[in-house]
């Protein structure tokens, strides 16, 4: 018995979206509250500037602390190409992944630390602090970030509540965009 | 992949622009970003080379405000088209939630195309999708030229899906926001047909697992940095704060200044790094240690203070085994001096 070309089409699409349903990331609004208390008291602990949450996808969590003037998108996507770009390093010389990277400037500094396998916790600071102290309570950060994430699994699902006319509106939103 | 932050009630998308090199996928988005609304959309950042050819990628934020309830926020990057490139077009083609293919119509660059788009399939393979599934626009760009192919000869070539395509100029903005914003209607589409049935949880596992995926450098560090908190108040107490590097913005990767700080605790404070531990040393002054700009994103309660001493500031302080030892001294050479004195 033959299964028509439309059917296999629509199975098809029907496995994508099913599939990106099970990949794509959500975070809840109790993850991001407990979150962001993990980061103030970060933030309070080191002495840091500006901690963000990001996925490696390249999008902002959620950020805590002073933005002073960056444009917290473009780090976050310049954040999860540099972590992308040295995971492939890291391959190449026979790991698996290097979970900390640090940079430092003249005045700012900025480390990078792997949550779980697909977060990044992005630590700003200055002279005001060192890099001990970041490094000790980022580690600490990392490991509750990670009970958040553990405990988060457990939890029951809410439905995504989009609308009848989201595709609609959003075309329309489009055309706005480019008037 | 799609992130819905349901906090912020936020949907975050990303689209990406692929193509053969010199194709114009940069000229699109430098176009997006000139005609998007002022508001909507982010700076436009490029990791270019010195000649300005793409080498990581483009990327620009682009908020289309809210739909429905939600924030809808897209994330447009290219790729750098360049053969030599492959591994950082995958990088940047990982987790696209649609991708607009830019085409080259001159007929000298119509292998190169079908290079590109074959590159495309095997990324998507190898990331365990499929160009056929995944949402997709085809814009023929350069549709000015000369010595192009017709349209129909494009698409028998390069559209094998059957996907939307458009004519494009980019150099002069033609068919540009046509193109993305198809591309954007065929990704919210497959967002509201995720939303149909109930959310599903974030595959937490994968954090899990991949929490115990450690370097042995990382490991050892982990370890070392255990047994610094473990062990470390009696014996670091006693060392001297000589140690302490005064400029931290030089530091080499270490934990010489966390040293310090364990040493200023009190030795009643059951772990420096107890949330609770909120001994507060008189030597620092509190508005040292806060941020320097105080506008925090969230609205939440004030931070509460908490105060370590750390530093140059802990050189200043005399440690105290160090006092009673030379207060020990003292009187030792005292009583010395008297028992001296008194035999003469």
């Amino acid at each position: 018995m033959g299964v028509s070309p439309q059917l296999i089409e629509g199975m098809s699409k029907m496995n994508d979206t099913d599939r990106l349903r099970q990949n794509r990331l959500v975070f809840y609004r109790e993850d991001i509250e407990q979150i962001l208390v993990l980061l103030r008291e970060l933030m309070t602990l080191s002495g840091a500037k500006c901690a963000l949450l990001i996925d490696k996808e390249g999008h902002l969590v959620t950020r805590e602390g002073a933005a002073n003037g960056f444009d917290s998108d473009s780090l976050s996507a310049l954040v999860a190409g540099s972590f992308a770009a040295t995971k492939e390093m890291a391959r190449l010389l026979g790991e698996a992944e290097f979970s900390v990277m640090f940079h430092q400037g003249q005045r700012d500094n900025i480390q990078l630390t792997l949550v779980g396998d697909r977060t990044i916790l992005t630590v700003i600071f200055d002279d005001q602090t060192q890099l001990g102290m970041i490094r000790l309570y980022t580690q600490e950060c990392v490991k509750k970030l990670q009970d958040v994430f553990d405990r988060s699994a457990g939890r029951e699902a809410p439905d995504l509540e989009l609308g009848g006319d989201f595709e609609d509106t959003g075309r329309a939103s489009l055309d706005d965009l480019f008037k | 992949m799609v992130q819905l932050n349901l906090a912020l009630r936020e949907i975050n998308c990303k689209i990406v622009y692929f193509g053969c090199g010199l194709g114009g996928k940069t000229t699109n988005l430098e176009v997006v970003h000139q005609k998007a609304d002022q508001d909507s959309r982010g700076e436009l950042t490029s990791i270019a080379t010195e000649s300005d050819r793409t080498l990581f990628f483009d990327f620009m934020p682009l908020d289309l405000g809210e739909v429905s309830g939600m924030k809808v926020k897209f994330q447009l990057y290219t790729v750098p088209g360049q053969v030599y490139y492959n591994s950082t077009r995958k990088l940047v083609l990982r987790g696209a939630d649609a991708v607009i293919f830019i085409a080259d119509s001159q007929r000298s660059k119509m292998e190169e195309n079908i290079e590109s788009l074959e590159n495309l399939a095997e990324c998507l393979v190898e990331q365990g999708r499929s160009l056929e599934e995944m949402p997709h626009v085809i814009q023929y760009n350069k549709r000015d030229l000369e010595d192009i192919y017709t349209v129909d000869e494009m698409n028998a070539q390069l559209n094998k899906f059957g996907a939307p395509f458009f004519e494009g100029v980019a150099s002069s903005g033609e068919g540009v926001t046509e193109t993305l914003k198809k591309a954007a209607a065929m990704l919210l589409e497959r967002v509201k047909a995720m939303s149909t049935e109930s959310a599903t949880k974030p595959d937490v596992k994968a954090h899990r697992n991949a929490a115990a995926v450690r370097t042995p450098m990382e490991h050892r560090r982990a370890k070392t940095d255990q047994e610094r908190l473990q062990g470390g108040l009696s014996s670091h107490r006693t060392t001297g704060a000589q140690e302490v590097v005064p400029n931290s913005s030089k530091t080499p990767l270490g934990a010489v200044s966390f040293d310090t700080d364990l040493r200023s605790q009190s030795p009643t404070a059951p772990s420096p790094i107890a949330p609770t531990s909120t001994k507060v040393s008189q030597a620092v002054k509190p508005s040292l240690r806060q941020p320097r700009s105080s506008a925090p994103m969230s609205s939440g309660a004030p931070q509460p203070m908490m105060v370590v001493s750390g530093g140059r500031r802990a050189k200043q302080r005399a440690p105290f085994p160090t006092v009673a030892v030379l207060s020990t001294f003292a009187v030792c050479a005292a009583g010395a001096a008297a028992w001296v004195f008194l035999l003469s």
